[in-house]
């Protein structure tokens, strides 16, 4: 390791931090002065990596704090810096000078189209997937070659894969990494499960064969239990698999025990599932485990609740099909009278096409709980064209202003969900703020 | 004269469905109905007995290249029927892949050359280096003599050359290939274009236009001026976020 770049790095982190930034400047500079500075770091526990294009911050979040939970020193970019710079700089300010990261795991999210620059370069013990949708295509191209992407550094891969056995774009992995053994990951059929499914999916056709796939069951869009009736490529027999999944309670049951998860929705349940794949395959005690879930904190826009008497503000973030049908459902099963406001911007973080709001199931919340849907952000006559396509007959408002569109929703109901897209998110939240006290 | 139903061969719906072409869908539906009349969406899957040319209209989107794969047999097995379906003036909306698939070949990203129907001159070459033509696009099309100023979003790889008579000229953005200067394909019986956004959302006029041609099938002469107008506020709203960020305004 050239003590230049790591100096370098750790120095502009610093003045960095002291100018009130930080992120992936320091790891650009170390990029610069040294390209291969990843590859000569030296590690003295696993190499854990997390990608997906659904649930690798919670996901990866959680992997941390179990090793944490388990009194494991943890480094990690928790900051959602998922770039090779931001990975880079997360590494270079946890190294020593002669380049060993003082640490007994590093957890790292990792962008998906970064996976091939990451890989390569580090020891990397696991790689955990969690799935793959639709994701702001525009950007990452057809989630196809994003796949492909990944694949095309597998070979070599001698670490573990964790990959989510319910999904075949994820599970198709295993069969490009010869050397590498696989844990899978999943959910038993349960209460929730459908023979068919309705929303956008990808998961139509065997990444194998290209002949059509088959489902026992569904979970949720493309993910279930799958078999190709011509080649064979289906859902393995799962080595992580939990049971007894209520959604209402957000409990389930792994390994004969009980566990309270502190997030909603079905994908949080696969989130779990990976993390005990990763707990089996690093020996982490189940205690450990049951700690992290207690200590969780929050994370913000998802679910975020706001109360004041009478008065509820729930903020989601929406960014793609797939989180955002799940978001719907949520808006759906609450029985309260409420209003809608969705914060729909088209900034290069949130997407630049926003058609991906007429592959949502924005018609699920279209019923006579829902007193009013107000339509804000950038793009908010898209979003209004939306909901009139999609025949909600309630009262629809556009609003451009997020202040003056919270303001408004909370005249209309007591409940108010918020759905906003990235660079919507902190606006949205500023001005349920100034309307609520948390 | 009016009539009470329009007919739309759906053609694999659950494949090509990419960038929420199903909008385009959901409007025909929704602005029919508004005038009284019922939209049928028919869906025609892969290997799903069908005459094309007992419908009013074919609507076809655009998928991922390897999910397209699939239909292509299919689809080269019904070439007779849809020049069948063209003489007697089934009208076609082709959004993307569909689009390329009327045309001689399309090449894909890794540059393998896949066969399309020939029906039309064109046909489409990959991006160098796999770039592609992605952003908001503004085109001004000319529909048998009416200027429509037409707002969506493209983003393909496919250079599609050749095009003997496109859809519109560009205002802002790309078109069939990078710096093409025109975008899409249309000759009165196929409309053809990578605009999607989806496409009929926010240009409820050119939605209403596609209507009339469907609805000509039955009842020749119809026309685009036969439906009545129809405001919709909220696409006002949509069309000006976009034209106001290109310093644009509505053709007058």
């Amino acid at each position: 390791m050239s003590i230049l770049s790591v100096l370098s790095a750790k120095a502009s982190s610093a003045l960095l931090s002291l100018a009130g930034r930080g992120g992936s400047m320091p790891g650009s500079i170390a990029l610069k002065l040294d390209p291969d500075s990843l590859k000569k770091l030296k590690f003295r526990g696993p190499v854990i990596l997390v990608t997906g294009t659904n649930g690798k911050t919670s996901t990866a979040n959680m992997i941390s704090s179990l090793f944490e939970a388990a009194g494991k020193t943890v480094v990690t970019n928790r900051k959602g810096d998922n770039l090779k710079a931001g990975i880079t700089s997360a590494l270079l300010k946890a190294a020593k000078l002669n380049g060993t990261i003082d640490a007994d795991a590093v957890v790292l999210e990792v962008d998906e189209l970064n996976i091939r620059h990451v890989l390569p370069v580090l020891p990397v013990s696991a790689l955990v997937v969690t799935n793959f949708f639709r994701d702001q295509l525009d950007r990452a191209r057809e989630m196809e070659q994003l796949i492909e992407s990944i694949e095309g550094v597998l070979p070599p891969f001698e670490g573990t894969l964790i990959l989510n056995g319910n999904d075949p774009n994820t599970l198709r992995l295993q069969l490009k990494a010869p050397k590498s053994p696989t844990v899978s990951f999943g959910l038993e059929e349960n209460r929730y499960s459908s023979k068919d499914t309705t929303e956008a999916s990808e998961g139509k056709f065997c990444p194998v064969c290209a002949h059509r796939l088959e489902y026992d069951y569904y979970q949720y869009s493309h993910i279930g239990k799958f078999h190709c009736p011509n080649c064979g490529f289906q859902t393995p027999e799962l080595d992580v698999s939990l049971e007894d999944i209520d959604l209402d309670h957000q409990t389930f049951k792994y390994d004969g025990v009980r566990y309270k998860g502190p997030y909603e929705g079905m994908y949080s349940m696969y989130n779990y599932a990976a993390v005990l794949a990763v707990a089996k395959k690093f020996g982490l005690p189940a205690e450990a485990f049951r700690k992290m879930l207690a200590n969780a904190p929050h994370p913000a826009g998802r679910n975020e609740k706001f109360r004041q008497g009478e008065r509820e503000v729930i903020l989601n973030l929406i960014k793609n099909p797939t989180g955002a049908n799940e978001v719907m459902k949520v808006i759906e099963k609450d029985p309260r009278r409420k209003a809608v406001v969705i914060v729909l911007n088209d900034r290069e973080q949130d997407g630049t096409d926003v058609s991906w709001i007429y592959d949502t199931r924005f018609e699920k919340f279209m019923n006579k709980q829902t007193q009013c849907v107000i339509c804000s952000g950038l793009r908010y006559g898209d979003m209004a064209l939306r909901m009139d396509y999609g025949g909600y007959t309630g009262e629809l408002l556009m609003e451009p202003s997020v202040e003056s569109a919270v303001a408004q929703a909370l005249e209309k109901a007591d409940t108010v969900y918020v759905a906003a897209t990235y660079t919507a998110l902190l606006p949205s939240r500023a001005a349920i703020e100034k309307e609520i006290a948390k | 004269m009016m009539p009470e139903t329009v007919r739309c061969a759906w053609m694999y719906h659950d494949i090509m469905d990419l960038y929420g072409d199903k909008g385009n869908i959901m409007t025909l539906t929704a602005r029919a109905e508004r005038r009284g009349i019922t939209f049928e969406a028919v869906p025609v899957g892969i290997g799903q007995e069908a005459d094309l040319s007992e419908f009013d209209m074919v609507f076809m989107g655009g998928g991922a290249d390897k999910e397209q794969m699939a239909l292509i047999p299919d689809l080269l097995s019904r070439k007779k029927n849809i020049k069948k379906a063209l003489d007697e003036h089934t009208f076609f909306l082709l959004i993307c892949g569909g689009y390329q698939l009327f045309g001689q070949y399309y090449e894909t990203a890794d540059h393998n050359k896949i066969e399309g129907l020939g029906l039309l001159d064109f046909y489409t070459e990959t991006g160098k280096g796999k770039t592609r033509c992605i952003g908001n696009i503004v085109i001004d099309a000319d529909l048998d003599g009416k200027t429509l100023r037409l707002i969506g979003f493209e983003n393909h790889g496919g250079q599609t050359l050749n095009v003997s008579s496109p859809l519109g000229k560009v205002v802002k953005g790309s078109g069939n290939a990078f710096d093409a200067g025109f975008e899409g394909y249309y000759d009165g019986r196929i409309l053809g274009t990578y605009l999607h956004g989806p496409l009929l959302p926010k240009n409820g006029e050119l939605a209403d236009f596609v209507l009339s041609k469907a609805i000509a099938k039955r009842n020749p002469g119809f026309k685009l001026e036969d439906l009545a107008p129809l405001n919709n506020p909220y696409e006002k709203e949509a069309r000006k976020a976009l034209l106001d960020r290109f310093s644009l305004s509505e053709l007058q």
